[in-house]
């Protein structure tokens, strides 16, 4: 793994660095293996080793990789179903990630769940939320438990700005506010709510950012492309909490660069509009950060070869995983394992 | 031994678990200072404090949502519905969210909690905060559902929903709040998924739920003195799990059902049983099944009408002579 | 070494059985051929035999519980520590184990007869459960209620009956029990004569087909002139041959299926308003069972035996009817009736039709007795072996000119046709 001894050119922004190259090197790490998986993950499901939906995150890599960092093990993180990205940047592997949208027992949830659901609670994932806002109060129970019982680890709670619409978010941010839970709101805005531009069914500019001041919360926007920023305004956020200083919203401005799902080619965008964001893509972005911090091309082509190779490895040992056994359709309804409703 | 009304057993249920384990919580709108509306709730706040008896805005979706979220992460909490009609309006938690939780999980994640709500009618609170919504929650596969008629029951079937470790819908009647019964002195845990046969009998099984259930006793005292037929009256107490055995061995041995359910007509809870009795038991039948019910209508605020719309004691018994002696 | 004994295969359509004893118990010695259970689904009970010898040392399904065909029922020579019976009801608690997720309810597999009685009077499903486990018959009890004015049987209904019934075992509702035999001396006058099941059961069934059929008789006079001649010729070779004597009922017999083929309608039965003509004649033979009652044992495919394969056919069902051995197979399924009453000397009778057949054929002694005799030459006096043989016949069914349309062509037969050819032919 590469590690700042790698830097050859010693160079003045090194002395200022608040991040440092470790982290740095994990920042690019995770935001290309979230790429190259999820660039997987499409043509998996062009060749129909990948059934029912799924929500790409391509594009929006650095919101999950810049919290990912920031976040502690034992912090807990809820996301969408548009989860891949964020479940990666936790720490799951590839193949259970894969796995579980290919449907094969090597899934995370040996297929029990889905693309929309992925679960790993060893590194902190609980859930991925289908029900648009459901999991915003999840997460405020989650931080309510870490107040009552003294625990230090913070509830963060991903969404799309469709989210801030609905009634659920507004419940869990009033609901987060008055008790002061340990938990931050992490809009990633990536201007559709699926198919509509967000602006249209907004009354206000920025869905999350212009309704802090609502909940008494901050106002916070910020480039959601660079995972610098993004680490940044997530240490703070953790920070905060951590410390009994109440919960956060940031709105993260990003942009998908598919469809909202597989089935969409999103051919509602203005033309040029994908261009432009194509300017900003995150990985782009940060491949020159890198570079900028005297990161030596080899470092740079190391990861990205690692994880190229790590999805190869990944989609063959999903390939080869068979589905799970039949004994599953009835397994865990209930806490002793099984099903039954009567005697 | 001590006489108890449902509502105070209800505060009594609550604080034996909170006493017995450090991890039970308990939030709910106007459930602390203000005690419940229904008053079911007095005195816990002042014994527990602020810090595990919390008060919460009007948001039933983050109520159930804070619940799950908590429960999910070390927690045992109890969250308040204040009316059962409201359940719908956080239906989402109930029907999508805490029962599928480990399922979709594949087990990773837990949901070890109680909703406590306010059901039933018989009350003049109108259509809106009337209903007996057991079968709504009966329907959703992944909860267990629980409907005490009496006192003892209440403090019983509450420390056994507490102690579950899956989500338990606990739904206590507002017209049974104000009922008195024998509780006896100590810890009380009673078992989820039984059923109790409160009434021996012959002639033919009723079975009942909630505020149901002490009609059925009283329509089977008059079916004796008046009509010569020797009912046994079940308590179904736990629709999920739903005690199947108690009603089957019923079955066998009257030959004879009846179920009486507040719920409207279609899809009442008693629905399902009687689907379960013509099938395992249809050979033990000496007669058709019936269903007494609330006609499928929304109910009424004037109380001479709501009377007529719930099941009453004399329908109960005019509706079991007539279709045993027809 | 461990044996597992499995649900055997008790027939094709068959998947599960209910085990209904064990005859061993745990812990005992089993020898290969030892029978060890006892199990029944709806179409049959049979008995379970070990394969193997050893120790039994577990059973997995007790009394009451059913298995599926191949799943282990029991072990041989394993592991000793007491096991409890997993299942030992039908319908024991099931917690959480891998069962399928379509069978969530266990709907019953056995099956005791339809909710609508013999005469249209509904039974309710307890009382169809309790009529078969008690062996009661159901055709009287329905008949019974339906006399009361009732609309439905109950268990009410079924309880009264069994109060009433004699503190005898169990029989069948099938009427196969061996007729007690015959009274050494008469009974003295004014005695009271108690009926016994056969005669009761067979009783109440005439009564029935009496009261509900419309009978109508008629007769026709047979020359049984050239049968006799046939008849006595081969006499002794059949005697010889086949142990028992050649009578005039296997060439009536014979006739009757022929004359039956060109009058199909004679073969029928009853289907609510439709009449069913079966293409095969399956023929009863009443037979008197030692002036004790009365049976009609069936003759199957009786169309296809010649004269001497009815003889011996008739004569095998006739004896398994005084034996007492009539299966539930003999009884059912006939499609016409003969009632032989020869033997009696009777010149006439009219029989009871057995219900859901539409005809019954007797026949009365037959002797010698002065005919007109046409010839070429003239009329003549001559004496002629006569017999009458008669129809009644269900007038819904058809009428009277078929049925004497059906008589003539017996009589043509039997008088007509060459009986030496029914027999071997080198005599």
């Amino acid at each position: 793994m590469a590690s700042a001894k790698d830097a050859t050119a010693p160079n003045e922004s090194l002395a200022n660095d608040d991040i440092g190259l470790d982290r740095r090197l994990e920042l690019f790490r995770l935001q290309v293996e979230i790429r190259d998986c999820e660039k997987r993950a499409f043509d998996l499901f062009l060749q129909n080793l990948i059934k029912g939906t799924s929500h790409l995150s391509i594009g929006q890599e650095a919101v999950a990789a810049g919290f990912g960092v920031a976040m502690r093990k034992g912090d807990k993180s809820f996301c969408t179903y548009r989860g891949h990205a964020h479940t990666l940047a936790r720490g799951a592997s590839m193949e259970g990630m894969l796995g579980e949208l290919m449907l094969r027992d090597i899934g995370l949830m040996r297929g029990k769940g889905g693309s929309m659901h992925l679960t790993s609670v060893e590194h902190g994932v609980l859930g991925s939320y289908a029900i648009i806002g459901a999991h915003l109060p999840i997460a405020c129970g989650s931080a309510w438990r870490a107040q009552y019982l003294g625990e230090k680890d913070v509830s963060v709670c991903f969404f799309g700005d469709g989210t801030t619409n609905i009634g659920a978010f507004h419940e869990a941010l009033n609901f987060a506010a008055v008790w002061k839970l340990p938990v931050v709101f992490v809009c990633e805005n990536n201007l559709y709510m699926e198919y509509t531009p967000i602006s249209e069914v907004t009354a206000v500019k920025h869905p999350a950012a212009d309704r802090a001041a609502a909940y008494g919360l901050e106002r916070i926007v910020v480039d959601g492309n660079d995972a610098d920023v993004v680490y940044r305004i997530a240490l703070a956020a953790l920070e905060m909490a951590r410390n009994g200083g109440g919960p956060s919203l940031i709105e993260c401005l990003t942009y998908r660069h598919s469809g909202h799902s597989r089935a969409d080619p999103a051919k509602y965008r203005p033309p040029g509009e994908l261009e432009e964001w194509l300017k900003r893509d995150p990985v782009v972005i940060y491949r020159e950060r890198l570079r900028e911090f005297g990161v030596k091309q080899e470092t740079i082509d190391a990861v990205e070869a690692e994880s190229k190779r790590k999805v190869e490895a990944a989609t063959e040992a999903c390939k080869a995983s068979p589905q799970a056994p039949v004994e599953l359709l009835t397994a865990d309804v209930y806490a002793d394992g099984g099903w039954a409703w009567r005697n | 031994m001590a006489e108890l009304t449902y509502r105070d057993a209800v505060a009594r249920g609550i604080a034996q678990e909170m006493e017995r384990d450090e991890r039970v919580v308990f939030l709910g709108e106007d459930i602390g200072k203000a005690g419940g509306v229904f008053k079911t709730t007095v005195g816990l706040y002042e014994k527990f404090g602020p810090r595990r008896v919390r008060d919460t805005p009007i948001s039933e979706q983050a109520i159930l949502g804070a619940a799950m979220g908590a429960a999910m992460t070390g927690l045992r909490p109890i969250a308040e519905i204040m009316f059962a009609d409201f359940l719908a309006v956080c239906f989402d938690y109930v029907a999508n969210e805490m029962s599928k939780l480990r399922y979709m999980s594949n087990g990773q994640l837990a949901c070890p909690l109680v909703i406590r709500t306010g059901n039933g009618g018989g009350v003049r609170f109108g259509a809106q905060h009337s209903q007996a919504v057991e079968n709504w929650t009966m329907m959703i596969p992944g909860v267990k559902v629980v409907a005490p008629s009496s006192p003892v029951d209440v403090i019983g079937l509450m420390a056994a929903a507490v102690r579950d470790p899956d989500p338990v819908i606990f739904h206590e009647h507002k017209a049974l709040y104000a009922i008195k019964g024998e509780v006896p002195d100590g810890e009380i845990l009673d078992k989820l998924g039984t059923a109790k046969i409160l009434r021996p009998g012959r002639d033919c099984t009723i079975v009942a739920l909630a505020l149901m259930v002490p009609r059925a006793l009283a329509a089977a005292e008059i079916l004796r003195q008046e009509h010569g037929v020797d009912a046994e009256v079940i308590d179904v107490r736990s629709l999920v799990p739903l005690d199947t055995q108690t009603i089957l061995a019923s079955v066998a041995k009257t030959g004879r059902l009846f179920t009486v359910e507040e719920n409207p007509r279609l899809c009442g809870w008693g629905a399902e049983i009687v689907s379960i009795v013509a099938d395992e038991a249809f050979w033990d039948l000496d007669g058709p099944i019936v269903r007494i019910t609330t006609p499928h209508i929304p109910l009424p605020a004037a109380d001479h009408l709501e009377d007529l719309a719930l099941p009453s004691t004399s329908r109960i018994v005019d509706k079991v002579h007539r279709v045993l002696n027809g | 070494m461990t044996s597992t004994i499995i649900m055997p295969q008790l027939g094709e359509t068959v998947a599960e059985g209910k085990v209904l004893a064990w005859f061993k118990s745990i812990g005992d010695e089993i020898r290969e051929g030892d029978n060890l259970f006892e199990v029944g689904t709806d179409k049959v009970t049979i008995e379970v035999q070990a394969v193997v010898a050893g120790r039994l040392s577990e059973i997995r399904v007790g009394v009451g519980a059913t298995a599926k065909v191949g799943e282990v029922v029991a072990v041989i020579g394993g592991d000793m520590t007491a096991k409890a019976p997993v299942r030992t009801e039908a319908r024991a608690a099931r917690a959480s184990q891998w069962r399928s997720p379509f069978e969530e309810v266990s709907t019953p597999t056995e099956k005791f007869g339809s909710s609508k009685g013999p005469n249209g009077v509904r039974i309710t499903p307890l009382a169809r459960r309790l009529i078969s486990e008690h062996g009661i018959d159901v055709a009287r009890l329905s008949a019974d209620v339906a006399r009361r004015g009732a609309t439905k049987v109950d268990e009410a209904a079924v309880r009264a009956a069994l109060a009433e019934r004699p503190s005898e075992p169990a029989t069948p509702s099938v009427v196969i029990a061996p007729p007690p035999k015959p009274a050494d001396s008469p009974p003295p006058e004014g005695a009271v004569i108690s009926l016994n099941a056969v005669r009761l059961r067979t009783g109440e069934r005439l009564a029935e087909n009496w009261r509900t059929i419309p009978h109508v008789f008629q007769a026709i006079e047979v020359d049984f002139t050239r049968v006799d001649r046939v008849r006595k010729s081969r006499k002794a070779d059949f005697q010889a041959t086949h142990g028992f004597s050649l009578t005039f009922l296997p060439f009536i017999a014979r006739a009757t299926c022929l004359a039956i083929s060109a009058y199909p309608q004679i073969n029928a039965r009853f289907s609510g308003a439709t009449l069913i003509l079966s293409r095969d004649i399956h023929l009863g033979i009443a037979v008197d069972l030692n002036h004790n009652g009365l049976v009609a044992p069936v003759v199957r495919e009786a169309g296809e035996l010649t004269a001497i394969g009815l003889a011996k056919a008739i004569r095998r069902q006739t004896e398994k009817a005084k034996a007492g051995k009539l299966s539930a197979d003999d009884l059912l399924g006939g499609t016409y009736t003969i009632s032989n009453n020869g033997a009696f000397g009777t010149t006439l009778t009219t029989p009871i039709i057995n219900a859901p057949q539409v005809g019954i054929l007797s026949t009365d002694a037959i002797g010698l007795k002065p005919a007109v005799v046409s010839t070429p030459e003239g009329d003549f006096l001559a004496p002629r072996m006569i017999g009458i043989v008669g129809q009644s016949f269900d007038h819904r069914a058809f009428d009277g000119a078929y049925s004497a349309a059906f008589l003539s062509r017996l009589k043509l037969i039997l008088e007509t046709r060459n009986w030496d050819e029914e027999f071997p032919s080198d005599r």
